[in-house]
């Protein structure tokens, strides 16, 4: 009969299994703890609550062979879980998109979302670092922000109109806020990036400002980047009072260290400037 | 006998319109789940003269008190007419008011009893009907009224007229439910050897075996049953008649394997150990007929109402699972085809009775929790690509198909490889982006073993690029998720991790 060697076949196959998870326990700390188990439900567990009212319904002569309201199927929702991000999407595809525009690009230093790899360094480049900033007195450092263009700039302020004029940016797209705005510029644009990512013009928003407004301190980066992972209704309607608006409750309260970074491989920050990646 | 309404086809013939149905409906299913929530879930049946269709309470029934008090009258008095009063009397008691009056009136009970033992058959039959119309009411005092009634009822089961015993069986069985000392005196009385026996000699009067099982799934679900009732129902022979009356019968229908398959679903939930039952066959029968409905199903033999027997035939063997060891486990679940069938139901059903398809899943998470041989089953039998598609519905479902899938690859490292080629890991990629956490946790279980399974594996999910979820998941609010996160990046992962990395940034 076949049933000895099965059992035998069987304790073997578990043994190299036990063995080494056996072995991962010793070491401690081993945190996983699952174990096949046998669910037993009683009589009046939720689960069976569906069963019992069809059961009832039919003996009460309530029956009828076809469900009228078809019950609705439930699909799982995916969450963004970024500690401090709160977005919740019914596809995967929403998901991913919001994932690609709020957490893939992002700068180390300030916390910032870029919507590409490329404008991401060009970001770090200009904002952070001291080298850039040194070069650039002597030549023409600004990059022009559309891919392909290749054209460079002594000032910002030339690459600016450089866009508008060729590229067609539209001029009136807060380039012309002055340095007293700046607090709620900042906000907003980092309002812009969240947005609508799409469009360079917010991430021009962000270049455009002189790397000199980047802001200063662990705790009000921390505090930016809980308001740019906010959802965007609550970005739209925190651009109306940006001074008083506490950043909305994260989702999350572990809070990250200023030295990690998330994003899909591209998270940079300038190098050597930021501790080392956990 | 029932027949399954059709609610819809009947609309028409009674001229109430199809909505106020559907309203009605509703309400009484809101009504039923709202009693389930209060434990207080009872259903009385009431089986209805020949001639009748619906139950219907409006016909030639004026407000019951005077005619009660004329008929009674009447009944007392006359001779020859005994019967006609009786059976007036039948169609007055439909009505709740009516019903009330009887019992307080002084001496109707032993009027009535009298005329239920007398010499006269059909005197006998209108009265017992009597006492069926007061059974079936919703007040919770009418049926202690009528307990003098019980030692003749239970006598009468072994009678040869299959009318008059289901009117009884029905009659004890609408009362089972209204109180402690109703129960207590039908046990006293002898109610538990009365259906066996009577299920036993009346095996081939189907109707009869649906009335008696109906019976007793009444008595089952009574609170106090587990230690009242179903020791010395288990004792009996009741569960091996059950058992034999589960097949159902081409010609008379689903009903009485419906009745049979409940009451041994209540027999099996309130005990802990079901040892009995598994010698008696429970599991081998009870899977054996889930295996051929599955297969009719499958076909598009859906035949009315049968959901109403696989969903007690799936209790029965998710529950007897844990009663039966390992080893014996071959010897009992005779049928091989149980995993693939159980799948098969889970696509029939998922879209119509999600309820039913969790159920479905719930057993096969039990029927693989201790057993390679059914783990294998599943991955041999191409089953695995059906359930990892299973994975975006929630409720209850998502959660218990990881939970087949960790089974699986709790057993062997070949078997994690398997997985892998089936496809888990871009699924597993996925579900650990899901908002609920239980997902995500278990999502975490799974891989873990994967990982640890083999360097391919580990491989795979590096390229494609699962770090990143997990680097997320490290400063997760929940402590389970971090610990489990971490844990693998850095014990396992971290060897093969290939990005980018702050240090290593080529040159512009």
């Amino acid at each position: 009969m076949l049933q000895p060697e099965a059992l035998q076949l069987r304790t073997e196959g578990r043994d190299e299994q036990q063995e080494r998870r056996l072995s991962e326990s010793e070491e401690g700390n081993n945190p996983f703890s699952f174990t096949p188990q046998i669910i037993r439900l009683h009589k009046d567990h939720e689960l069976f609550e569906d069963g019992d009212i069809h059961r009832h319904m039919y003996l009460q002569d309530l029956y009828i062979s076809e469900a009228e309201d078809k019950p609705a199927l439930s699909v799982s929702e995916f969450a963004c879980h970024i500690s401090g991000c709160s977005g919740v999407f019914s596809a995967l595809e929403e998901y991913e998109h919001h994932y690609n525009a709020l957490h893939r690009h992002v700068c180390c230093s300030c916390r910032r979302s870029l919507p590409s790899a490329r404008l991401l360094d060009i970001h770090i480049q200009e904002w952070h670092d001291s080298l850039f900033t040194i070069l650039a007195q002597k030549q023409d450092m600004y990059q022009c922000l559309v891919e392909g263009c290749g054209q460079t700039f002594r000032t910002n302020k030339h690459r600016k109109d450089h866009l508008i004029r060729i590229h067609k940016y539209p001029p009136d797209f807060r380039f012309d806020k002055t340095k007293k705005e700046r607090g709620k510029e900042q906000k907003d644009a980092a309002m812009e990036v969240v947005d609508d990512v799409c469009e360079s013009e917010g991430v021009c928003e962000v270049m455009c400002n002189s790397p000199s407004d980047e802001p200063e301190g662990g705790e009000s980066m921390e505090t930016h980047e809980c308001e740019e992972k906010a959802t965007t209704e609550d970005v739209l309607a925190a651009a109306q009072d940006t001074e008083s608006t506490a950043p909305r409750k994260p989702q999350y309260s572990y809070r990250i260290p200023n030295t990690v970074c998330f994003g899909h491989g591209s998270v940079r920050g300038f190098r050597g400037r930021r501790g080392r990646r956990k | 006998m029932w027949r399954l309404n059709k609610v819809r086809h009947k609309a028409g013939q009674q001229g109430g319109s199809l909505e106020e149905l559907r309203l009605k409906r509703r309400e009484n299913e809101r009504a039923l789940r709202q009693a389930r929530r209060d434990r207080q879930l009872v259903s009385k049946r009431l089986l209805l003269n020949e001639d009748e269709e619906q139950p219907d309470v409006s016909m030639d029934t004026a407000p019951g008190g005077h005619d009660i008090v004329s008929l009674l009258h009447k009944l007392q008095h006359s001779g020859t007419e005994k019967e006609a009063h009786l059976k007036a009397l039948s169609k007055v008691l439909r009505d709740p008011a009516a019903q009330l009056t009887f019992i307080k009136h002084e001496n109707s009970m032993h009027l009535l009893v009298g005329l239920l033992t007398g010499s006269n058959a059909q005197c006998r039959l209108q009265a017992v009907r009597c006492l069926h119309e007061l059974s079936h009411s919703s007040h919770t005092n009418v049926a202690p009224a009528c307990l003098p009634a019980t030692p003749y009822l239970l006598t009468y089961l072994s009678g040869p007229s299959t009318k008059f015993t289901e009117l009884c069986l029905y009659t004890l069985g609408n009362m089972c439910p209204d109180s402690d000392v109703v129960r207590e005196k039908l046990l006293a009385q002898g109610i538990i050897p009365a259906l066996a026996s009577c299920i036993e000699n009346q095996r081939h009067t189907l109707a009869v075996v649906e009335a008696a099982a109906f019976t007793l799934s009444q008595l089952l679900q009574a609170r106090d049953a587990p230690e009242k009732i179903i020791p010395i129902v288990l004792k009996s022979t009741l569960p091996s008649h059950l058992l034999s009356v589960l097949t159902p019968d081409p010609q008379f229908g689903l009903a009485p394997a419906i009745e049979c398959a409940w009451c041994l679903h209540y027999l099996i939930c309130s005990t802990d150990d079901n040892k009995e039952l598994l010698a008696q066959g429970a599991l081998s029968q009870c899977s054996s007929l889930l295996v051929s409905l599955g297969g009719a199903v499958t076909e598009g033999n859906k035949e009315d109402g049968i959901e109403l027997l696989i969903w007690p035939l799936l209790r029965c063997v998710g529950n007897i699972l844990s009663s039966c060891p390992e080893e014996d486990l071959n010897a009992q679940l005779t049928d091989a085809h149980l995993p693939a069938s159980l799948c098969a139901l889970v696509q029939a059903y998922l879209h119509t009775l999600p309820a039913l398809a969790r159920e479905t899943v719930w057993v096969l998470n039990n029927l693989t929790a201790h057993s390679t041989e059914f783990c294998s089953a599943l991955l041999t039998l191409n089953l695995v690509p059906g359930l990892i598609q299973l994975l975006p519905f929630s409720q209850g479902i998502n959660t218990m198909i990881l939970r087949i899938l960790a089974n699986i690859a709790h057993k062997k490292k070949v078997f994690c490889v398997q997985l892998m080629q089936l496809g888990l890991l871009s699924a597993l990629c996925a579900t650990l982006k899901m908002a609920d956490q239980e997902m995500v946790i278990q999502s975490l279980d799974i891989l873990f073993m994967m990982t640890v399974s083999s360097p391919v594996v580990a491989e795979e999910f590096v390229r494609q690029d699962g770090l990143s979820l997990l680097e997320v998941l490290q400063y997760n609010g929940a402590a389970e998720m971090r610990q489990r996160s971490t844990y693998l990046l850095e014990k396992h992962l971290l060897s093969y991790q290939q990005h980018i990395t702050v240090d290593n940034m080529p040159d512009p």
